[in-house]
């Protein structure tokens, strides 16, 4: 299998809408071959793990690549410079190391997007009047949710859809206008960014005692969390502030859980209730593992999560999170981040000693 | 099965809240009640203790404390004492650590606190234990003695069973009233002693206090370090920094940070018929207490030249963790533990890809991991929890360069090395900041009076008080009988 027939196998798949097993291991199989043939340190770290495309049978075969590791090794079937796109985590951790991913093709991506998008936040409606609290594409190329939201404002955004990060960076003067002329226009809304985004342009609005009734039909979408770049909010004041804040109904405030690491978003029905159950579309599946087996943990128990996207065809469809989450009906439930435990005896821990190290 | 943690003389009767602790393992859950004092309540046991102290503790003799010490050991020493027993069956619960490595580490403990043991422990730090007592004669004239501070306060951490033992016999030594905070991890073991105490010495009763309240708590903090005459405290340095800014400054401060110890192998220990007992002996470092305690390796430097090479030592080394595993599980991990050391193995799984010369050991299951590697470029950390760094070295110097950057944070070496090595090797590594070298085997089980983190355990909580010969010389021009 080459490239073309790939992307062009995947974008029928996507299309089909076949969500059997059946049709999801023969797809994750092939790509999985296809991505250890062509990407030689995925090769390196499958046979560390005593997986092939021989013992491989199932897509929850399929070693889980930490997303550590796409900090160090360089994971991709073409070379690196043949990337069309890289995205790159922030790097916050690590000294700034970044994990990147290299597309060579956004056509994927993008069609992952806009089926998943359209389907799950648009409900059928071609278009609407978008607000991005986010930096764009030409602000942040290496951002994969600068990407997200671009294509979001170009194939769903209606006359007066417009970037409130102009220049990358938020103009709250211009967020605040956007919106009166949306609550005014009375045609429904969409405002669509970082968590923490939403958060600063709450803290504006409540300097200026300004709260917005959007029209009916209005949605919002935040993404990503706090971040530590602004203050931290539990779930249920954070939809309580948003509800009030904008006149939407929690039940129309949706969260997408996406990672620079994949290339397909997961979505909630709203945040009526929280933590909200999240799920993907057919061309990706979730487990919760043990972190260290690798195993899966008993249904209904919280383990660390693992995602397998086919969608994610170049670099690897199978990755290995640091989210805890529980596998329930219909998706799953995220609980936070599964590491950074408190050191529980007088031993010095990973931290401390690289800590030292840097003294 | 609920148990409730907390010693608290002078509340009898008092309205105490409690709050709950839940710990499970497997099917046993364990519900520990912990003490939620007020100020006012926590000032209470103060002053209680510090009142008995004075009345009872103070004025008693150094071996008639031994002899007390020494009864309460006794009983937790044996197996069929209900206290004992409570141990056996509550620590493993509420640590997670597996049962018999428990009970193994127990005794093996408690036995190092008998009479004989206590005595060398005094006369550790004491040349002449009279001093203690009252005041002795000084060599350079006068008269001297030792005296142990009114309120001596304790802030434990960790999950090391029965850990608080070791600070609360020192301050009953030096005849300190004594109030001990205990950690969430582990809030039992303190409350056991304090209460047999209280049953083999019921003159004792009030002369201790253990307490409870969620480290870092500040209002507590500042309440009992303000009542306080010395305080000592076990934690990570973020921690022990932030209690240093509530102890008053007139206030002793005597901080136990988190360590770092490591394994030095000595080809002479890595022929054919060695090796194992090498690796067998180095296995059981690691697994005491899943590398919990300060004292437990991080690290291995092997030597090579020996006649089992360094990478077959770290696959001796393995086999025997596997072994353990079978014998003495590790404790069950939660799931951010879990995920820091998935973190950490898979750290160094993406370094085995660049460098060949690595090779990783574990289980499938994740239970224990060796890493070994021909590169001594760069000291990195182990995971704890059963896993462990090997790193071949040619030579001490080696080992010795790559630890320099943590000086401070040095403790225990655990060594295989002939007659002839050991005291030049153990001066270089004194010389690195180690202050503590033993057999490997036995670096999870120091011996009785061991100056730990190299200072004078008693010696640190008491002030002296001089006599000077001036002083005597003049007394005696007003003795009745003066010409």
């Amino acid at each position: 299998m080459n490239q073309d027939q790939v992307v062009s196998e995947l974008l029928q798949f996507m299309g089909r809408g076949d969500g059997s097993d059946g049709a999801f291991d023969e797809q994750a199989l092939r790509l999985f071959a296809y991505q250890f043939e062509n990407s030689a340190p995925f090769r390196r770290f499958c046979q560390q793990r005593r997986r092939t495309p021989r013992t491989v049978r199932s897509w929850r075969d399929i070693p889980a690549v930490p997303i550590n590791a796409f900090k160090d090794l360089t994971l991709s079937c073409v070379a690196a410079e043949a990337a069309a796109r890289v995205f790159m985590t922030s790097g916050t951790t690590r000294g700034g190391v970044r994990g990147k991913s290299y597309h060579p093709t956004l056509e994927v991506y993008d069609a992952s997007m806009q089926r998943n998008f359209g389907a799950r936040f648009m409900q059928g409606r071609d278009r609407i009047r978008i607000g991005i609290l986010f930096p764009d594409s030409n602000a942040m190329p290496n951002s994969s949710l600068a990407h997200y939201l671009d294509l979001a404002l170009t194939h769903f955004g209606a006359d007066g859809s417009c970037n409130l990060y102009p220049g990358g960076t938020l103009d709250l003067a211009l967020a605040m206008s956007h919106l009166e002329e949306a609550e005014a226009s009375g045609a429904p809304y969409a405002l669509l960014g970082a968590s923490f985004s939403f958060v600063h342009l709450l803290d504006e609005m409540g300097r200026q005692g300004r709260r917005f009734a959007l029209p009916p039909g209005s949605r919002l979408l935040d993404t990503g969390g706090f971040k530590g770049q602004s203050r931290e909010l539990e779930l249920d004041e954070f939809y309580d502030q948003l509800a009030a804040g904008f006149g939407v109904a929690r039940s129309d405030c949706f969260n997408m859980y996406g990672m620079t690491e994949l290339s397909t978003q997961f979505y909630d029905d709203g945040n009526t209730t929280c933590p909200s159950v999240k799920s993907g579309p057919h061309w990706i599946r979730t487990r919760a593992v043990d972190p260290l087996s690798g195993i899966d943990v008993p249904p209904g128990e919280t383990g660390v999560l693992v995602h397998c996207d086919l969608a994610h065809f170049n670099i690897v469809t199978a990755i290995l999170t640091e989210d805890a989450g529980t596998i329930v009906d219909g998706g799953f439930v995220l609980h936070g981040r599964a590491s950074g435990a408190e050191a529980k005896g007088c031993s010095l821990a990973v931290e401390e000693f690289l800590q030292a190290a840097g003294r | 099965m609920m148990e409730r943690a907390g010693y608290l003389p002078g509340l009898d009767g008092a309205n105490v809240e409690y709050q709950v602790l839940n710990y499970t393992r497997g099917d046993l859950r364990v519900e520990v009640e912990v003490p939620a004092l007020s100020d006012e309540q926590l000032v209470r046991v103060i002053n209680t203790v510090r009142d008995a102290r004075e009345r009872i503790l103070a004025p008693m003799r150094t071996d008639e404390i031994i002899a007390v010490i020494d009864a309460v050991i006794g009983r937790l020493l044996d197996r069929d004492d209900p206290f004992r027993r409570k141990a056996e069956e509550l620590l493993p619960a509420v640590t997670g650590y597996d049962a018999e490595m428990v009970r193994l580490g127990l005794t093996d403990y408690l036995k190092t606190f008998r009479a004989p043991d206590l005595k060398r422990f005094v006369s550790e730090d004491f040349a002449n234990p009279g001093l203690l007592d009252g005041f002795e004669a000084a060599p350079k004239g006068g008269f001297v003695r030792a005296l142990g501070p009114p309120v001596l306060a304790h802030v434990w951490a960790g999950n090391v069973p029965a850990l608080p033992l070791w600070s609360l016999a020192c301050g009953l030594l030096v005849k300190a009233g004594n109030v001990g905070k205990v950690a969430s991890a582990e809030p039992l073991f303190a409350t056991w002693f304090a209460q047999l105490l209280a049953e083999v010495e019921p003159r004792l009763a009030d002369c201790l206090a253990i307490v409870w309240w969620a480290g870092g708590d500040e209002r507590a903090e500042q309440t009992v370090f303000g009542q306080s005459n010395v305080v000592l405290a076990y934690g990570g340095n973020d921690a022990l920094e932030a209690i240093r800014a509530r102890v008053p400054i007139t206030t002793r401060y005597l901080p136990y940070g988190h360590k770092l110890s490591f394994a030095y192998v000595g080809a002479e220990a890595l022929d054919a018929q060695k090796a194992w007992q090498t690796a067998h002996r180095g296995a059981i470092d690691i697994m005491r207490y899943d590398q919990q305690g300060c004292y437990s390796p991080q690290l291995f430097f092997v030597e090579r030249g020996g006649g089992v090479s360094a990478p077959e030592y770290s696959r001796y080394l393995a086999n025997e963790l596997e072994s353990f595993e079978k014998k003495h599980p590790r404790r069950a991990l939660t799931l951010e533990e879990a995920g820091d050391v998935a973190a950490w193995r898979h750290r160094e799984e993406t370094e085995l890809l660049a460098h060949p010369d690595h090779e990783l050991l574990g289980s499938d299951s994740g239970q224990w991991t060796v890493v070994h590697t021909e590169r001594a470029d760069q000291l990195r950390p182990s995971g704890l929890n059963r896993t462990v760094r090997v790193v071949a070295v040619d030579e001490p110097a080696q080992a010795l360069a790559l630890l320099q950057p943590y000086r401070a944070l040095l403790q225990t070496a655990g060594v295989a090395l002939t007659p002839e090595r050991l005291l030049p090797v153990s001066d270089a590594l004194g010389r690195a900041g180690v202050t503590r070298i033993c057999a490997l085997g036995n670096m999870a089980s120091p011996e009785a009076g061991w100056h730990h983190d190299g200072r004078f355990n008693l010696l640190d909580l008491v002030t002296m008080v001089e006599v000077e010969q001036s002083s005597v010389v003049s007394a005696d021009a007003l003795a009745p009988y003066a010409d």
